[in-house]
């Protein structure tokens, strides 16, 4: 059977659970299936070794006993990218040692899933795209795409070209229910008459979307001041309070399911902030405690108070990634998104299953 | 929650966590207690057999018929205590013990179970975290204060233990009693409404002073002070004026400080006194507390000294009150005793060289003019003026006529044997005249609130169904933030506005501006776009032929600034005529203390650059919402400055009190501004809407 290989238009669009889902629907549906992630981005070692956390869950969930650097043979970190521009990396090696570790995989697998890199485009520096690899594995690709906005079309057409025949379809995910019917009912058939497949529109869902504040502390390293406060509500958002005190409530009222950061020596700010319904966990930077006066307060309205000792601006970037790359992967991501394409998608003929019989 | 006339006079108080320890709290107010208490003393502590020579009980449970239970025992047991308490049947309790609420997590759920215990038992709780109660109708200290007060008239309420101590320490020094004196400490029971409450009612107060951080229920405390008020005068400070003052009461309270233009607004519309200063807030105490109201705003100076006299006569100018214009007769009068070179109109100058009797002379004419309302007596020391001599005779003066009187004796220790001879009889003396107008301005104030009538709110029939329905649909969206797509909530509120309608294609655009008279106004309709004519999201005066082209402008313009945004569509409305008309702003913020504040001032560079905009309390009635107007200094704008029409004020004042209903009736309304809302001679018509909602409240 030929492989699938899950690729997108833009980061963060889901990839990971996705691909994971696809490879357990055909493993229910009775196949031996083997994943691999050719480029590895989500470091966590800086010694260059891989400690992405996608092929680790693919390994839990697929039973699999092969090896990191097997599933994940290149790791496209900022140092391999500048030893590949001064000419240091072979892309014809690279390019080997992907194929090697593939067949060596799907000699004992019906169906391999591989996980793209980020976006379509990553990997050209070493020859090595996704559309390379697929054409190289001679793979279908599922191109994953977000949806906000007609223009967003633009990009999957780019896509659709690059990959040519490769392409197996368009699915869309986390698409926002203010424009899924705008999605369905014109875009999907502008791109169906230009032959462009599309399997599926899964609407975006909480659970998928957001960190809960419990993953978010755990990601940063962060203290939790309080403690009966409930870490599991979902955030999706942060704003930064750096304002005056008197506009603080005006801007806090006005987000929704925001983490609010701020350095822990602006009590009139987090005040503000827990008075906010809007605003379901604090940040504060500069390892400035609160008075316990504040925590006290923050406990009494369920508003969990994380504390990190590095300075504002650093705790804001860091805040922003992690919201930006969205949950953790874990078991329940994955039985959630297969959940979806159960719901909305029609990806069993990439594996072999007619649409009729799901 | 019951009287509290047991908590200020019990007939028994228990103190649970009684000891003899040196240094300890629960020995200090064992001694404060024992030091004069009327009442019996019933120690508690497991670990004593007596406590100062009193039988001590293990527990609440051994003692009938306490009606006051004092607690200081560790925070991890202080709940315990409440729940034998309560099953004993003690209802008055004051939590001396801190480790709650304003020590972090723990206590904070050690707080929240304290409130429920009392509610179960329906206790009147004072604290915790306080420094205690304490009454001098029974002489009972039950505080840890290591000074008692005098007896007196005032009743005083502390948001900071610490400050009482200073103050009853103070206090004492100055001749200045009490009647009753409650620390608030975290207030999880009984709050500052709680005490006016009984304090309004109780005959022995006269005055009820408060040092406030901040108040809990707002609205509740308005309708409260305002009953209140009618008798007893209320003066508060609070605190955390400044945005640095507001921080650090955040930090001491955790709670968000409020803004200080709805405490301005409300403690005003409470009909509250308020001291700047902690000298203000005696001063005022004290003046009230002694004198009656005034009859009228003017004031009369009385003055051997020229300087001092202007000083007094600029302060006079800084207030509230006006320089009494005497009657003919009292010139006349005043004439025929005064010497020459004496000045007979206000300020009267009784010349440097007078003796008391001149002062005496000139006070029986200027306190029988029927338009002195209040008068100020200034004296510098001289050689033949004895400060004890005048003391006695404005002293006299006082009783003989019932005109409130300030003095101002501007002497170091010469002034002081007199400034105790007058406060015999309540006349206040301070070394600066200002002071001294500044206290009379404060009993004019007082009579100005003792007589007000208060209105009820207007009731306008409205389309409360329709409004929810408005408002439900930022559920279905996903959003808390209404634009132009929310003029339905206005008008189901009956306010007017100009012919619209949201176009969310080319096609339909063209149609609707075809059915709106004239050229059209487009905008930009985005919940996300805060300020739409900063983007170029508003287009004026779009003739019928081009509306499709600026539908695709003002779409990509939007796209173009915030890719994000949700965009619904581009508003097309009738063009308002802004040259016959003025335009205003009609706001509200939800304060988390005092609730919706309504907002009120003239659009433009009025309110965003000069400030220029006034608040209430909603609901606002009608002669409030005329006070609004009146209160902006743009207000001749609105009356026909520079030969203008002047504008419909009664239909911006109903709009006023109809957006005051509108967000008393559905409390999700966070914020709402109507800006602007057009006031011309026919009317008002609301052109643009902004509003913040909280789905949880719907």
């Amino acid at each position: 059977m030929d492989p699938i290989l899950v690729t997108s238009t833009e980061e963060a669009t889901g990839k990971t659970a996705v691909s994971l889902a696809i490879a357990k629907l055909a493993d229910q549906a009775g196949h031996s299936v083997g994943y691999m992630k050719p480029k590895g981005t989500r470091l966590q070692s800086a010694t260059g070794k891989t400690r992405d956390e996608d092929p680790m869950l693919a390994r839990q969930l697929l039973n699999l006993d092969s090896e990191m650097h097997e599933l994940e043979p290149i790791v496209y970190t900022p140092t391999f990218v500048q030893e590949a521009i001064q000419g240091r990396e072979r892309p014809e090696e690279l390019k080997d040692r992907v194929l090697e570790n593939y067949e060596k995989m799907a000699d004992e697998r019906e169906l391999m899933v591989i996980e793209g890199t980020d976006r379509l485009v990553t990997g050209g520096i070493v020859d090595l795209t996704d559309a390379d690899i697929a054409e190289m594995l001679d793979a279908k690709v599922v191109l994953l795409s977000r949806y906000d906005e007609p223009e967003d079309v633009d990009d999957i057409l780019a896509a659709a070209e690059t990959l040519g025949d490769s392409l197996a379809g368009v699915l869309f995910n986390a698409v926002p229910d203010s424009v899924f019917d705008q999605l369905t009912t014109d875009v999907v058939p502008f791109l169906e008459n230009r032959d462009i497949p599309v399997l599926g529109v899964v609407p975006r869902v909480q659970e998928l979307a957001g960190l809960t504040v419990g993953d978010l502390a755990e990601r940063l390293g962060a203290e939790v001041l309080t403690s009966d406060a409930s870490t599991d509500l979902f955030v999706e958002r942060f704003t930064v309070g750096a304002m005056s005190g008197e506009s603080a409530l005006t801007q806090f009222r006005r987000m929704q399911n925001a983490v609010m950061i701020t350095s822990g020596d602006r009590p009139e700010i987090i005040t503000a902030a827990l008075e906010a319904s809007g605003i379901k966990c604090i940040i504060l930077g500069g390892g400035f405690r609160p008075s316990n006066a504040i925590v006290g307060r923050a406990e009494e309205e369920g508003v969990p108070i994380l504390l990190l000792q590095s300075d504002t601006r650093m705790v804001i970037d860091r805040t922003e990634d992690f919201l930006k790359t969205g949950p953790t992967r874990s078991p329940a991501t994955v039985d959630r998104m297969q959940e979806l394409l159960d719901d909305h998608a029609d990806v069993g003929p990439l594996f072999g299953v007619d649409s009729a019989e799901e | 929650m019951g009287q509290l006339d047991t908590l200020f006079a019990p007939e028994r108080v228990a103190v649970v966590g009684a000891t003899e320890s040196d240094g300890s709290v629960g020995r200090a107010i064992m001694e404060n207690l024992l030091d004069g208490y009327v009442g019996d003393v019933v120690p508690i502590n497991p670990s004593s057999e007596e406590v100062f020579g009193l039988d001590c009980y293990d527990s609440l449970t051994d003692v009938d018929d306490v009606d006051l239970a004092i607690v200081v025992v560790p925070p991890q047991i202080v709940n315990d205590v409440l729940r034998e308490a309560g099953e004993m049947g003690v209802q008055d309790i004051a939590v001396i013990t801190a480790g709650f609420g304003e020590s972090g997590s723990e206590g904070a759920a050690r707080e929240q179970e304290m409130r429920t215990i009392a509610d179960e038992y329906d206790l009147n709780l004072v604290g915790p975290n306080c420094l205690g109660v304490l009454s001098t109708s029974v002489n009972m200290n039950g505080t840890f204060s290591p000074k008692s007060a005098i007896d007196g008239n005032i009743s005083f309420m502390s948001q900071s233990g610490a400050f009482i101590t200073a103050v009853l320490d103070w206090a004492s020094d100055h001749g200045v009693g009490f009647n009753d004196v409650v620390s608030l400490g975290n207030k999880a029971v009984l709050d500052e409404g709680d005490f006016i409450d009984y304090w309004g009612a109780d005959p022995d107060t006269d005055v009820i002073l408060g040092y406030l951080e901040d108040i809990d229920n707002g609205r509740e405390f308005i309708d409260t002070a305002r009953e209140v008020t009618k008798d007893t005068p209320i003066v508060a400070v609070k605190s955390g004026r400044t945005e640095a003052g507001a921080s650090a009461a955040a930090s001491h309270t955790g709670a968000i400080a409020g803004s200080e233009r709805a405490y301005e607004a409300g403690l005003e519309q409470a009909g509250v006194l308020r001291a700047t200063s902690v000298q203000e807030l005696f001063d005022y105490a004290t003046i009230l507390e002694g004198q009656s109201t005034p009859d009228s705003d003017e004031i009369a100076i009385v003055t051997n000294a020229g300087g001092p006299g202007v000083m007094a006569t600029d302060a006079i100018g800084d207030s509230g009150l006006e320089m009494a214009s005497f009657t003919d007769e009292t010139l006349e009068n005043l004439e025929d005793v005064m010497p020459d070179g004496a000045n007979i109109y206000n300020p009267v100058d009784v010349l440097g060289d007078a003796p008391t009797e001149r002062y005496e002379d000139a006070l029986d004419i200027v306190l029988d003019d029927p338009n002195v309302g209040t008068v100020i007596v200034v004296a510098c020391p001289t050689a033949v003026l004895s400060f004890e001599k005048l003391a006695e005779t404005l002293n006299a003066k006082h009783e003989e006529y019932g005109v409130p009187m300030a003095a101002s004796l501007m002497g170091g220790d010469s002034a002081s044997d007199a400034e105790e001879i007058l406060g015999e009889e309540g006349i206040p003396s301070y070394f600066d005249p200002a002071r001294g107008v500044n206290s009379l301005d404060a009993l004019r104030e007082y009579a100005e609130i003792k007589t007000h009538e208060y209105a009820e709110p207007t009731d306008f029939d409205v389309d409360r169904e329709r409004a929810r329905e408005v408002l439900e649909r930022t559920k279905e969206r996903d959003t808390n933030k209404l634009g132009v797509e929310a003029m339905e909530l206005l008008e189901a509120y009956g306010i007017p506005m100009p012919d619209s309608a949201i176009a969310t294609n080319k096609t339909e655009a063209v149609q609707a501006a075809g059915e709106i008279d004239g050229n059209v106004v487009m905008k930009i309709v985005s919940p996300d776009i805060l300020h739409k004519s900063d983007i170029g999201g508003v287009e004026v005066g779009v003739p019928d032929d081009e509306v499709a082209d600026t539908y695709d402008d003002l779409i990509a313009r939007a796209r173009n600034y915030q890719p994000d945004a949700t965009i619904l569509g581009v508003q097309l409305q009738e063009m308002a005529d802004l040259d016959a008309g003025t335009e205003t702003i009609v706001g509200i913020n939800r304060d988390p203390q005092f609730g919706p504040l309504v907002m009120f001032g003239l659009g433009g560079i009025f309110v965003e650059v000069l400030e220029d905009a006034t608040f209430r309390v909603a609901p606002v009635s009608e002669p409030e919402a005329e006070e609004m107007i009146d209160e902006i200094d743009s207000a001749p704008l609105l009356r026909g400055a520079r030969g203008r029409e002047p504008v419909d004020e009664g239909a911006v004042i109903e709009t006023i009190q109809r957006i005051s209903q509108l967000v008393t009736d559905f409390p999700a309304i966070l914020e709402l501004d109507i800006n602007p809302l057009v006031a011309t001679p026919e009317g008002v018509s609301a052109v643009d809407i902004r509003l913040t909602v909280d789905q949880e409240e719907l």
